[in-house]
């Protein structure tokens, strides 16, 4: 049952053990990033729908491009992310003398995003129910389209079910620095206590930022 | 010879002392009045001609009829046949039915004795006048303009130009698409060249013609003149305008909040003035209605309304209801675009997404699991 991407997310800790037997690949994790780069796009084309929506008829080709602009911009934070943590890891956790290379680093990083694939399809799904719900109106000035841009920004952030994503989009987070900890651990030869501190500053600053957005602090 | 003479003469004078009674009885009946009721006919009035005949002489005077011939009036009843003698020293009484079945003017038909034994007759023409103007009627007083279902009061005045006086005068307004109180008004008698009021509050519900009918009577005849007013709708100069301005749309979840400001630019007040959403939005609370109250001219006031609308749904109008000083009932409806504003269409029970929350409950207990068990099995 343990086998394959399904061990991963149940049993890291043997999962990263075995890869560690093996050269350091980057194709599965990038597969992962494709995906849930893929998923943010299909989110962002969602949102840009909606403003597409309101703009008038004459001006609607321009918001194709922006759709394909915002799906290309999903696609690339997919691997934007993967990156970004895997490096802010890598240096952090030289910090506690971790040994191993940032491609290991990347590769176990990457295997690490794989519950954000379901966090990614559910905060979809969360979207669509959202934005399907929205009134959208026709706008005929600039001015209309950025009164309504603020006010769409504004029942987002107070709406339920937003918030109620932002909630699984944490607990995604728990999970995936969950597999970060143990895939650091070998990855850069560290102990648990040390690759949780790798993982848990950077992960729960990012947590903390989400929290502070969720409430409206900022 | 002289004597002879004075015995003529003197015969003479027994003859004629003798003869002279019988002959002076017919001169000494007059006609010493008359009457008739109305005075003053109009044309084909009836009226009541009563005529007075009095014995002046010392003897009783026999009479075979009396009648009335027609000249301008006709008479309706019969002649009297069999009048009999007329005591002397005694009056006696004649009445005919007359009407006026000839022109206007001043009509003489005459009034016939006609004595017994040969007596001769007694021809007495009775001046009866026929004069056909009516009472007049004209609205002294009424309204700017009228609108619907507001109450207006109107004013009519009904005068008498005829020489005699009228009885029985009323005003009763007729015709369709209105109510007046009071249904109907009452003078009474009018002197020549008296006039009287009548005032009604009319409530027109369409644009019409409305018919005052003034009824009177001219002795046992009753008549009628029609005095019409029409009633087409225009805008009163004076009264209230209630216009909404400063309108801010601010959508919520759920729903949509208007404030703006209600200014009275009319020369009257508004009174229990109200302001509502109207279709298609559905009033929500807290403010259903906003209940303003009385609105001065140049007073202005805040509103605020609350409620939901279907998506689409581009403007939705905001109705003001207010009423004038007699209770009639307005309305001013200003449009309101909600357009440039998101809403949640169907708010959640309770304002939380239910399945929302249990699934996130079931994934936060789910990863914890996992978490745990990744732990455990290392």
């Amino acid at each position: 049952m343990e086998t394959g991407l399904l061990r991963v997310l149940l049993n890291p800790g043997r999962f990263f053990e075995g890869r560690m037997q093996g050269e350091p690949s980057l194709k599965i994790p990038a597969l992962i990033a494709l995906v849930i780069g893929l998923i943010g796009a299909v989110s962002a084309v969602l949102i840009v729908n909606i403003t597409i929506a309101m703009l008038p008829a004459d001006m609607q080709a321009f918001g194709m491009i922006g759709a394909v602009f915002a799906a290309a911009f999903g696609v690339i934070g997919g691997f934007l992310n993967w990156f970004v943590f895997g490096i802010v890891f890598y240096l952090i956790s030289m910090v506690f003398k971790g040994q191993g290379s940032l491609t290991r680093t990347l590769e176990f990083v990457g295997y690490g995003f794989l519950p954000q694939v379901f966090g990614g399809i559910i905060g979809a799904v969360f979207s669509y129910q959202l934005l399907s719900n929205l009134t959208i109106p026709a706008a005929t000035t600039p001015e209309q389209i950025v009164e309504f841009s603020e006010s769409l920004a504004s029942t987002l952030a107070t709406d339920p079910l937003a918030q109620i994503a932002g909630i699984v989009t944490i607990l995604f987070m728990v999970w995936s620095a969950n597999i970060w900890i143990f895939g650091m651990k070998y990855a850069r030869n560290l102990s648990t206590r040390d690759a949780a501190l790798t993982v848990g500053i950077p992960v729960g600053l990012y947590i903390l930022y989400l929290l502070i957005t969720l409430t409206g602090w900022l | 010879m002289k004597p002879l003479y004075l015995v003529i003469l003197s015969l003479l004078c027994a003859v004629m002392a003798l003869a002279g009674p019988a002959s002076a009885g017919p001169a000494d009946i007059t006609v010493t009045a008359f009457s008739l009721d109305p005075p003053v006919l109009m044309k084909g009035d009836t009226g009541t001609l009563t005529v007075s005949v009095a014995n002046h002489g010392a003897v009783p005077v026999a009479v075979r009829s009396a009648r009335l011939y027609s000249s301008g009036v006709v008479a309706l009843n019969d002649p009297y046949l069999s009048v009999g003698d007329i005591g002397a020293g005694t009056n006696r009484t004649f009445t005919f039915t007359v009407r006026a079945d000839g022109g206007e003017g001043t009509f003489f038909p005459p009034f016939v004795l006609d004595f017994r034994d040969g007596a001769g007759s007694l021809r007495y023409p009775i001046p009866i006048r026929v004069e056909d103007t009516p009472l007049s009627a004209s609205v002294i007083s009424k309204p700017d303009a009228f609108s619907e279902g507001r109450t207006a009061d109107i004013t009519v005045r009904v005068g008498n130009p005829r020489p005699n006086a009228a009885s029985g005068v009323q005003v009763v307004p007729q015709g369709t698409g209105f109510t007046a109180t009071p249904t109907g008004g009452f003078i009474g008698a009018l002197a020549p060249d008296a006039s009287g009021t009548v005032t009604f509050n009319l409530t027109p519900a369409a644009e019409t013609d409305v018919t005052f009918q003034v009824v009177w009577h001219n002795g046992i005849n009753t008549r009628t003149t029609d005095l019409v007013l029409p009633i087409a709708f225009g805008e009163d100069k004076r009264q209230a305008d209630p216009v909404i301005t400063n309108v801010e749309v601010m959508p919520e979840a759920g729903r949509y909040r208007i404030v703006g400001d209600v200014m009275n630019v009319g020369l009257e007040s508004a009174r229990s003035v109200l302001v509502t959403p109207g279709a298609p939005a559905t009033p929500t609370d807290p403010f259903r209605v906003y209940v303003i109250g009385t609105l001065d001219p140049d007073d202005v006031s805040s509103f605020e309304v609350t409620f939901k609308a279907d998506a689409g749904v581009t403007e939705v109008p905001i109705i003001v209801e207010y009423r004038d000083d007699n209770g009639n009932r307005y309305t001013a409806t200003r449009m309101v675009e909600v357009g440039g504003a998101a809403m949640p269409l169907e708010e959640q029970e309770g304002g939380i997404p239910v399945v929302g929350v249990i699934v996130a409950v079931l994934l936060a207990l789910g990863i914890a699991g996992t978490i745990y068990y990744s732990w455990r099995r290392t």
